[in-house]
């Protein structure tokens, strides 16, 4: 071997070793302390904290936790939405665990005898880390241009977001420059070789200078060396210790582990509900201690104030917001109410403190549209939507305090099955002319067709109905309706906090569905397939729960329906929140678009898991935009910006809205809006029965 | 070469006391210092900050290495 080589690696080995050996020791030590101090902060800090809130289980399924943990923690999984930011955590978050990998070989190799250099071991370890330390650097600067040079709206920065940049830096290059120091003072000159396991540290060994005696330069290397370790240690301390963003580092991991497999789109009933004394959160200890995790998760990367609706139409509404007040408020007051050897945890809080009105205004209360973005846009899973719809719970139900808009609309919810208060004897009068059949006239169906409320009372979304029969008709469909039997399914009422209406609701309709022993369910409506689907099961209900867009691509797949007549016509396709995010239904619609002849099929830019909201959502269809800009008419500019000759939706509240966006822009002659099964039903106009 | 040395390294070491001390301040008043003393707590480390650094200058102007010929 080259004598150069070995005599570099003695005096290396002897430099490690010298160095390396009280370093690990004085590590274990300091090591030991920072995990006793990690255990003590996080009960103190978090744990008990989250203990004032209420019971929630998410200690099932837990193999699927995991791999959704690792899923999105390593895998980044759903922070690739955005290329940029994905990948600017990318590279921090592997550069940081190569730099850990790299080191803690290092460290503690010697100690065990595993290896010393040049084994090669050590030599691969001391290259990650180097590495590690390069991928970090890029992620980092990326980080810095974007926070600091593009500023985007949605980031704030606090002194903690440049401190955190700067420490990281000072950290690696006083790293790259102990381990520079040590090659230059181990050999003369380098083998060739250690460029390439020490390749930064070798560079700045070059520009390194050194002091003229043996023990002085010794001397100067500790002086690198505690130069490194001080602030590398004290960082740790600081990760632990204080209420840094750095904190999601494990916050936003456990966030992720205990996230809620239950479907996204179902909204959580209040337990007992006959016997409970408070309804929804008045108080932030009323919260779930997950949802308290939730608002500790939260890192303040914005994503879903940018995919918010009621946020980007200048509603005061604004997610990120609304968990960052939340979390300040949970930290003011939850240490106060935190029960202590002094005050026993049955004593009333000190501080009552209602959260609606105090920590977040009526208006930012009722600004939500339920739209799920921003949950789906959160990379930790962290949702405003649940709190929101809880906080609405305990406004409306404790206090009786809502949108004077709603009066009517839980009247007629309440007394007539229907937010518009229409007869309930007219919900079905459409039907009779079409020769269809009530269960009450006819049980013996294979389908209950529930058209909803939109297609009861209101004439534009009765001829969707229409056109939903005359293909089930065709199609020559075993199905029958409620007719006057047929009840609001519940959506509105719930997802405007009436939770005690909601639960009358369902319960009326499943009084029905069981005397007609209801097993499969065909809807039109995106809120009633919902509710259906995922809701209903809370309360007993058991059926197959398909909507007219999954229906519709069944029947094309199977080949039973073919469509034949079609104009040329260029269509964008509007997602709805319901089918989309809320069930993760985007294909069939397309699917179906794809299928009439003459479509010319243009996406939006924000279209299926970023699809904007119309803005007809959680209640809000009934009340009034007296703030902001008005959100169909935002959605129907991003429409128009295609020029499309149709816009196709498949949802009664989709269809509203943006109808209401095109009158006002004037458009409504050029452009239609259309459920999808009407241009299907169109499209098979003269098609001949296939059965 | 030795000057320009210097003053990165000085950068260097105020660098690692900002870090510290920034973080010590953000620290004490995360575990509930009151807001209203921050202004005597920024003052009483940007004092400390500057005695140090001033000793790092000292320091390194003095022991720093020559250049070799």
């Amino acid at each position: 071997m080259d004598p150069t080589y070995l005599h570099f690696w003695a005096k290396q080995n002897a430099y490690i070793l010298n160095v390396i050996y009280p370093i690990s020791i004085g590590f274990c030590i300091i090591l030991i302390g920072l995990a006793g101090l990690f255990v003590y902060t996080f009960r103190q800090q978090h744990y008990r904290l989250w203990r004032l809130g209420k019971e929630e289980d998410c200690s099932d399924r837990i193999p699927e936790r995991l791999k959704t943990f690792l899923n999105v923690v390593f895998g980044h999984a759903r922070f690739w939405r955005e290329g940029y930011p994905g990948t600017m955590h990318f590279l921090i978050f592997w550069g940081t665990l190569f730099v850990f990998l790299g080191k803690g070989i290092r460290l503690f190799s010697p100690l065990t005898g595993l290896t010393v250099p040049p084994q090669g071991v050590y030599l691969i370890a001391s290259c990650i880390s180097e590495i590690g330390g390069v991928v970090i650097l890029l992620g980092a600067v990326m980080a810095v241009v974007r926070r600091f040079v593009f500023k985007p709206s949605r980031l704030d920065s606090k002194p903690d977001d440049h401190l955190k940049y700067l420490w990281g830096f000072v950290i690696l290059l006083t790293g790259y420059m102990v381990k520079g120091y040590r090659l230059v003072l181990a050999g003369g000159s380098l083998p060739p070789d250690s460029f390439s396991w020490a390749p930064i540290s070798s560079i700045l060994s070059q520009f390194t200078l050194i002091l003229p005696s043996e023990p002085l330069n010794e001397l100067l290397v500790w002086h690198r060396v505690l130069i490194h370790a001080i602030p590398a240690v004290a960082f740790f301390g600081y990760i632990v210790v204080s209420r840094s963003s750095l904190e999601h580092i494990y916050l936003s991991a456990l966030n992720v582990f205990y996230r809620s497999l239950k479907p996204k789109g179902a909204v959580r009933p209040i337990p007992n509900f006959e016997e409970a004394e408070t309804y929804g959160v008045t108080e932030i200890q009323e919260f779930t201690w997950k949802q308290l995790l939730d608002l500790e998760a939260c890192t303040r990367c914005g994503r879903c104030q940018d995919s918010c609706p009621a946020h980007l139409s200048e509603k005061p509404l604004n997610p990120k917001k609304v968990i960052q007040d939340l979390r300040a408020h949970l930290l003011t007051k939850g240490g106060a109410i935190i029960p202590t050897n002094y005050q026993p945890a049955s004593e009333p809080s000190p501080l009552p403190s209602p959260l609606v009105g105090k920590v977040i205004s009526e208006d930012t209360l009722w600004s939500c549209t339920a739209c799920l973005s921003c949950y789906e846009q959160c990379p930790v899973f962290i949702s405003g939507f649940d709190k929101i719809i809880d906080m609405r719970r305990s406004s409306v139900l404790m206090e009786s305090r809502f949108p004077v808009e709603l009066k009517e609309v839980f009247r007629g919810l309440e007394r007539r099955s229907n937010p518009w208060g229409g007869d309930k004897s007219q919900r079905a009068d459409w039907v009779k002319e079409l020769g269809v059949r009530t269960l009450a006239e006819n049980p013996e169906v294979e389908w209950l067709y529930f058209p909803g409320c939109f297609k009861g009372f209101d004439d534009r979304n009765k001829k969707v109905a229409v056109a939903v029969v005359k293909i089930l008709q065709r199609m020559e469909i075993s199905f029958g309706v409620l007719g006057p039997e047929e009840g609001c399914c519940g959506d509105p009422a719930r997802r405007m906090g009436n939770e005690y209406l909601y639960s009358m609701l369902v319960e009326k309709n499943l009084e029905t569905f069981e005397r007609y022993k209801i097993k499969k369910i065909l809807t039109t409506c995106p809120h009633c397939y919902n509710t259906l689907k995922n809701e209903y099961p809370q309360f007993g209900g058991k059926f197959e729960v398909i909507h007219e867009t999954e229906f519709l691509k069944t029947l094309l797949d199977q080949k039973k329906m073919t469509l034949h007549n079609g104009s040329s016509l260029t269509v964008t396709y509007h997602d709805s929140c319901y089918l989309g995010r809320y069930n993760q239904i985007y294909e069939p619609q397309r699917h179906i678009l794809k299928a009439i002849p003459g479509v010319t099929l243009k996406e939006m830019e924000r279209s299926r898991e970023r699809s904007f909201c119309c803005g007809g959502g959680g209640g809000r269809m009934w009340m009034e935009e007296h703030q902001g800009k008005r959100i169909n008419e935002m959605r129907i500019d991003q429409a128009l910006a295609l020029e499309p000759n149709v816009i196709a939706t498949a949802c009664p509240y989709c269809l509203t809205m943006l109808e209401d966006g095109l009158k006002a822009r004037n458009k409504d002659d050029a452009v239609k809006v259309y459920d999808i099964a009407e241009l299907v039903e169109k499209s098979m106009d003269d098609q001949p029965k296939t059965r | 070469m030795r000057a320009i040395a210097i003053v990165i390294e000085v950068l260097i070491l105020m660098g690692v006391t900002y870090c510290l001390f920034l973080a010590a301040r953000l620290t004490i008043l995360d575990l509930g210092f009151q807001s209203k003393y921050d202004r005597f707590v920024r003052w009483a480390l940007g004092i400390v900050g500057a005695v140090i650094s001033a000793f790092f200058i000292a320091h390194l102007t003095l022991f720093y290495p020559k250049l070799l010929p």
